[in-house]
């Protein structure tokens, strides 16, 4: 007799099951738009930081950030800039910069150090900036904005 | 405490103390059961994003937190064979004594050296910030003690060929 | 205790009993390298005939190299002509017979006791000759390459030259902790001698897998990531006169067994420390426990509530 039946997650065809889609919001932003936003955002930034700007860059960098599927490229060059921010940044200034941020932009700020922290190696990061980062992220925002990144769907 | 690890180990604290916020939850697929969420992997709803943090690539650690448990692997440094040797050894040693260490994990994640899997039943049990400083505790000791056997044994090696050689003089 | 010794303990003890109290006796006990002995009193109402005998791996290779004239130079009559079944060689000592006064009755047991080492000096010695023959007649050539398998994967390779005698063991680490923990110890043998107290000890070399160039051209060996090569280079100055010869021959005979001794005694130290850094560990997590208030509780009467 044939069992392979029984090897079938029925559980998948359950008409109540949760797809990943459901889970949050999609963007409703077109995949390419994202992109040549974030593209036109990492000039923007350039210019900024030529001006000694950082709360300024780092805003107009978290505002609105790609999240979601398919805009792979979009988030990478978002992290890249980000990047460049950050590892411009004296590490004497890093305070001062996160009290000015809004909660959101802290939380997206926050989502993209953990970010940067799981691709050790790649591109120009550097394990002890994120790490500086974060420990002073984390005394102005607290462990609640760990906890958001933890449980926001819209992972960047 | 070095001051090169602090910011790290500072990072898994606050990452870990912020993970740990557990509560009882039974199986949503079968009755009666209460599994660790994050070992099952089964309800999509309630596994949060997962969360590394790392120093290097040789160093890190990732924490994947759900509704009612926590996995913290650890990947530990590991600079040549002889340490590579000394770490397998000392975290083995210590799996086989999960029974003991309750958190700790039978086999580590692949990719990790160990594991730790923490529950509801683990916080409700013991003391939260306790179990954070057990961890922390751990990763700081666990480097010191695979580089004071490293040394150990070269030290004793060196004492071992030069009595050894010199006793070719008599 | 960091070099081992050369002689054979279980020999010089129950020898120095029976002297005190002859009775009969039947023990078979093992040295290193899979060598048995067999020492017993074949009649059992002659107590004071003990014969020891020995059974080595390698017996008929050191036969080649001369092992019956060094034993024969050693202990002469002492040797049964036809040795105990399943042994190579077999001694017969009289009790009555061994000297009474203390130091040449210990002198007598202790050359008893080095049964073995002297068995596995016969190459050794004759390598030594060679290189003597062949310094007096100022010759290039290269004495015979004497094999010696002493163990099941294992051999100590000797060649005489004009100027030195090499010796070359083959090493095979079963388990990997061991073949890294060996690589640690045999370079250390390696660098040792720039220690100014190391200067005139042999040269030592050191080759994973790859045998040395004196071993190229046989057939037969095991080339995998466990096996390693370990080399002596003796200079005359090593078995110069015939005390510093004994003493070179005793000393590296036991090389393989003092390199492996040290491993099992780091490893067994690691151990002990991982034993204790565990044990300190769940301390600190037990730490983390909570205790359990355990208030007794009264009713009103003043009866204690006990939980069924």
């Amino acid at each position: 007799m044939d069992v392979n039946f029984r090897k079938i997650d029925i559980d998948a065809y359950d008409e109540d099951v949760l797809h990943e889609s459901e889970l949050y919001e999609a963007d409703p932003r077109d995949p390419s738009q994202v992109l040549s936003e974030a593209k036109a955002k990492s000039a923007s930034v350039r210019s900024l930081l030529s001006k000694n700007d950082i709360s300024g860059a780092l805003s107009a960098v978290l505002e609105s950030a790609p999240y979601g599927p398919n805009v792979e490229e979009a988030k990478i060059v978002t992290l890249q800039t980000l990047l460049t921010i950050i590892n411009t940044t004296k590490s004497t200034e890093i305070s001062g910069v996160v009290k000015s941020l809004p909660q959101d932009d802290q939380d997206t700020l926050m989502k993209y150090l953990y970010k940067g922290m799981a691709m050790p190696g790649w591109g120009d990061i550097s394990g002890s900036v994120l790490l500086g980062w974060h420990e002073k992220l984390t005394e102005v925002a607290g462990t609640g904005c760990i906890v958001r990144t933890m449980t926001d769907r819209r992972t960047v | 405490m070095s001051n090169v690890l602090r910011p790290y180990l500072a990072a898994v604290r606050s990452t870990l103390t912020a993970a740990l916020t557990l509560e009882n939850f039974p199986s949503q697929l079968v009755e009666r059961h209460n599994k660790p969420e994050v070992e099952c992997g089964t309800s999509k709803e309630v596994l949060l994003n997962p969360l590394m943090i790392s120093r290097n690539e040789n160093e890190r650690v990732l924490i994947e937190p759900s509704v009612n448990s926590i996995r913290l692997s650890i990947k530990i440094k590991q600079a040549d064979e002889i340490e590579r040797i000394l770490c397998h050894k000392f975290t083995r040693f210590m799996m086989q004594r999960a029974e003991s260490f309750i958190v700790l994990r039978r086999k580590p994640v692949k990719g990790y050296d160990i594991s730790f899997l923490i529950t509801n039943t683990h916080t409700e049990t013991m003391l939260k910030h306790k179990i954070v400083d057990f961890i922390i505790q751990f990763m700081e000791e666990v480097d010191k003690e695979i580089s004071e056997m490293k040394l150990s044994l070269n030290s004793r090696a060196r004492i071992v060929a030069e009595s050894y050689l010199t006793a070719f003089n008599t | 205790m960091i070099l081992l010794e050369p002689h054979n303990t279980i020999i010089v003890t129950t020898l120095n009993d029976k002297l005190l109290k002859p009775a009969t006796l039947d023990v078979q006990f093992v040295d290193y390298d899979g060598v048995r002995f067999h020492l017993s009193t074949p009649d059992r109402k002659v107590a004071n005939i003990i014969h020891l005998s020995m059974n080595i791996r390698c017996w008929n290779e050191l036969v080649r190299y001369g092992a019956n004239e060094v034993l024969q130079r050693e202990y002469g009559s002492l040797i049964l002509d036809a040795p105990e079944a399943d042994y190579n060689v077999t001694l017969q000592l009289d009790l009555e017979q061994i000297p009474q006064d203390q130091e040449s009755r210990d002198a007598f047991i202790m050359s008893i006791a080095l049964f073995k080492r002297n068995a596995l000096a016969a190459p050794f010695e004759r390598a030594f000759e060679t290189q003597k023959e062949l310094e007096s007649s100022s010759s290039t050539s290269e004495g015979d390459l004497m094999e010696i398998h002493y163990r099941d994967e294992e051999a100590i390779y000797i060649r005489a030259a004009a100027d030195r005698v090499t010796v070359i063991f083959s090493t095979q680490f079963k388990e990997e902790t061991d073949r890294i923990f060996g690589k640690v110890f045999l370079q250390e043998f390696v660098d040792a001698r720039r220690q100014p107290s190391c200067q005139n000890a042999p040269q030592v070399l050191y080759n994973n897998r790859e045998p040395p160039l004196e071993l190229r051209h046989l057939s037969g060996l095991q080339n995998t990531e466990d096996t390693g090569y370990v080399t002596f280079v003796l200079f005359p100055r090593h078995f110069g006169n015939a005390t510093t010869a004994g003493g070179t021959i005793s000393h590296i005979q036991l090389f393989r067994d003092y390199l492996h001794y040290h491993i099992k005694c780091s490893k067994a130290y690691m151990h002990s420390r991982m034993r204790h850094r565990v044990a300190e560990f769940q301390k600190v997590l037990n730490r983390a426990k909570t205790e359990v208030a355990t208030t007794d509780r009264k009713t009103a009467s003043g009866r204690t509530m006990l939980v069924r």
